[in-house]
């Protein structure tokens, strides 16, 4: 009780102070969060996806499907645990390892607030991207493994695809690094670290050196997407084409450590993005609504969240079907609702509340990248593999090039004049 | 070359205009889907089901002349109507009429050529059978009407 009050009441990661307890239970929370927001996103992208092409989805295991992933993941792990015969066992027993271990170590540094991180790395951001990029190792050990021509095919796009994305989107974090030192002159690689410049400097990088920080962005949202492997850019796994690409010979627990590995890998991904450009866990309109007023109107927004859940699913208990066969459902609706809400009135605990407001709306902008992920793969067609190639190398590559170039004259501008002058004189 | 279709290329402006389309398309209000059992779908009226042979509600007598009509339009031969003179009417009265679905293609000739619509082509589409015994319909069946099945747990 006692070391619980000292480290609520500190002001540090649990990597910072070095306390190896709390540490490890930041990792096993972070751990499970992920877990559970994948699974989260298996329902949420199978239901808007559905919506989008006017369908309804999964409806019958549980009120509305939400049962339907847990249910899915229980088939996936009483499946038959097969092995080509052909296989290189061991390269195949280990790749969806190698795959998950990236996607879920990059965690290790994400900043979901300023004390709710495992560790404050001070090359936070380069250990991310080199981490992540190690996930392709995995992908192509699978393609490899599997001795099959459509895996291989499927993993050689995919390096091909990462390569080539790698050095746009490396760029654009490069932009936006150099954007760190912009009043302060010390610039900063750890994540906690720019979100705190960008609290210094009073505005999201995204808005900075307008429109130099909203082209990073942009160069690195779509960068991300094919980092990801997603719709549109999802071709190691273009299922019209190569079957399901390099997880093609995977079934059962196997398969779900790929699956699991490629959501962890999305949200990672867009913590990154959330990260340097949307300024982190910090609250939206700092300028136009400042105050310590309107702080606490905003501490408000993760118990309203909550609640409008909570809302939301009486709505679902009042318009389900009144007959015998839905009772059971009905009732689990109105507990799940009971549960959100009970959550909520938690979340307006003062304490609570103030605990809380940072990893609400850490997690609110990456869940609207999330979102965008599904919009994107609801909405575009797939590329096909030499556009693919042409967007990387012929577009993004020399835009975020140029950017750099200009963020970094407009950042030594002031000093470049006043050098300049002085020689004139 | 105008300077519009680049500055569309730009600002990636067909792509957010794709956006907006399926960002619309999620109003559950768009949904077709039916969830079938639960809720059943409304039948053109003109569909050609299941087939019945009409009674006089009143009497309780078949409107069928026995007159073979059906049996004749049938591009398939698979009605078989079956019928003997009263002696006392001197008028022909059906005995049995046999409609083979098993074989049927819903062409409505059958319905079109009766003369009195006592064979009608209903709205049942649950036609459906695990085997082919039950899809030859005798008399009693056909004046019956259709049985649609009922799904319940």
């Amino acid at each position: 009780m006692d070391t619980l009050l000292k480290y609520l009441g500190s002001n540090v990661t649990p990597g910072e102070a070095g306390d190896y307890i709390w540490a490890t239970i930041y990792i096993l929370v972070i751990f499970l969060g992920i877990s559970v927001a994948v699974i989260a996103m298996n329902w949420l992208e199978r239901k808007i996806l559905a919506h989008m092409q006017v369908r309804l989805g999964p409806m019958r295991v549980g009120p509305h499907g939400l049962l339907q992933p847990i249910a899915d993941a229980l088939k996936l792990l009483i499946k038959e645990d097969i092995i080509p015969n052909e296989a290189d066992k061991v390269v195949f027993w280990f790749a969806p390892v190698a795959v998950v271990v990236t996607a879920f170590t990059t965690f290790i540094v994400v900043p979901f607030g300023r004390t709710h991180a495992v560790t404050d790395m001070n090359i936070g951001i380069l250990f991310m991207l080199g981490v992540s990029s190690l996930g392709v190792l995995g992908i192509i050990m699978a393609g490899w493994a599997s001795n099959s021509h459509y895996p291989l095919m499927g993993s050689l796009r995919s390096s091909a695809q990462m390569v080539s994305y790698e050095i746009a989107m490396g760029l654009a974090v490069v932009s936006a690094i150099m954007m760190t030192s912009m009043k302060t002159g010390t610039g900063t690689l750890s994540m906690i670290g720019i979100v705190q410049s960008q609290l210094e400097q009073g505005q999201w990088f995204i808005f900075s050196m307008f429109p130099l920080g909203l082209i990073a962005f942009g160069v690195f949202a779509i960068a991300m997407v094919a980092e990801t492997n997603r719709a549109p850019f999802d071709l190691p796994e273009a299922e019209s084409e190569l079957v399901a690409g390099f997880h093609t010979e995977y079934s059962g627990f196997r398969w779900s450590l790929f699956f699991l590995a490629e959501y962890a890998a999305m949200i990672a991904v867009s913590s990154i993005a959330v990260t340097l450009w949307l300024g982190g866990w910090l609250r939206p309109f700092p300028n136009w609504l400042p105050g310590t007023r309107w702080d606490m109107a905003f501490g408000f927004f993760p118990a309203l969240t909550f609640l409008a859940l909570a809302l939301l699913c009486f709505i679902g208990v009042l318009r389900m079907p009144r007959i015998p066969q839905f009772r059971i459902q009905t009732l689990g609706l109105a507990g799940f609702g009971a549960l959100l809400g009970f959550t909520g009135l938690v979340l307006l605990v003062p304490g609570v509340r103030i605990r809380v407001l940072d990893i609400y709306w850490f997690t609110l902008k990456v869940a609207f990248f999330m979102y965008l992920y599904i919009w994107y793969r609801g909405t575009f067609p797939r590329y096909r593999f030499d556009q693919l190639m042409r967007v990387g190398w012929k577009v993004l590559l020399p835009v975020s090039l140029g950017v750099v170039i200009l963020v970094a004259v407009v950042g030594i501008w002031p000093e470049l004049t006043h050098k300049v002058v002085g020689v004139l004189r | 070359m105008s300077i519009a279709p680049i500055l569309r290329k730009v600002f990636l402006v067909d792509l957010i205009k794709g956006l907006g389309v399926t960002f619309r398309y999620q109003d559950p209000k768009e949904i077709v889907t039916e969830q079938y059992p639960l809720e059943r779908p409304q039948i053109a009226e003109r569909y050609r089901g299941q087939p019945r042979l009409n009674v006089n509600p009143d009497t309780g007598e078949t409107l069928c002349i026995a007159c073979g009509l059906c049996a004749m339009a049938c591009p398939e031969k698979l009605i078989t109507v079956t019928s003997e003179r009263n002696p006392v009417t001197k008028k022909k009265e059906l005995v049995s009429f046999v409609y083979d679905t098993s074989r049927c293609m819903f062409c409505g000739l059958c319905e079109d050529s009766c003369s009195t619509d006592a064979l009608e082509l209903t709205q049942d589409y649950e036609s459906a059978l695990y085997g082919r015994e039950g899809m030859v319909l005798d008399r009693p069946r056909l004046e019956r009407g259709p049985e649609p099945t009922v799904y319940a747990r």
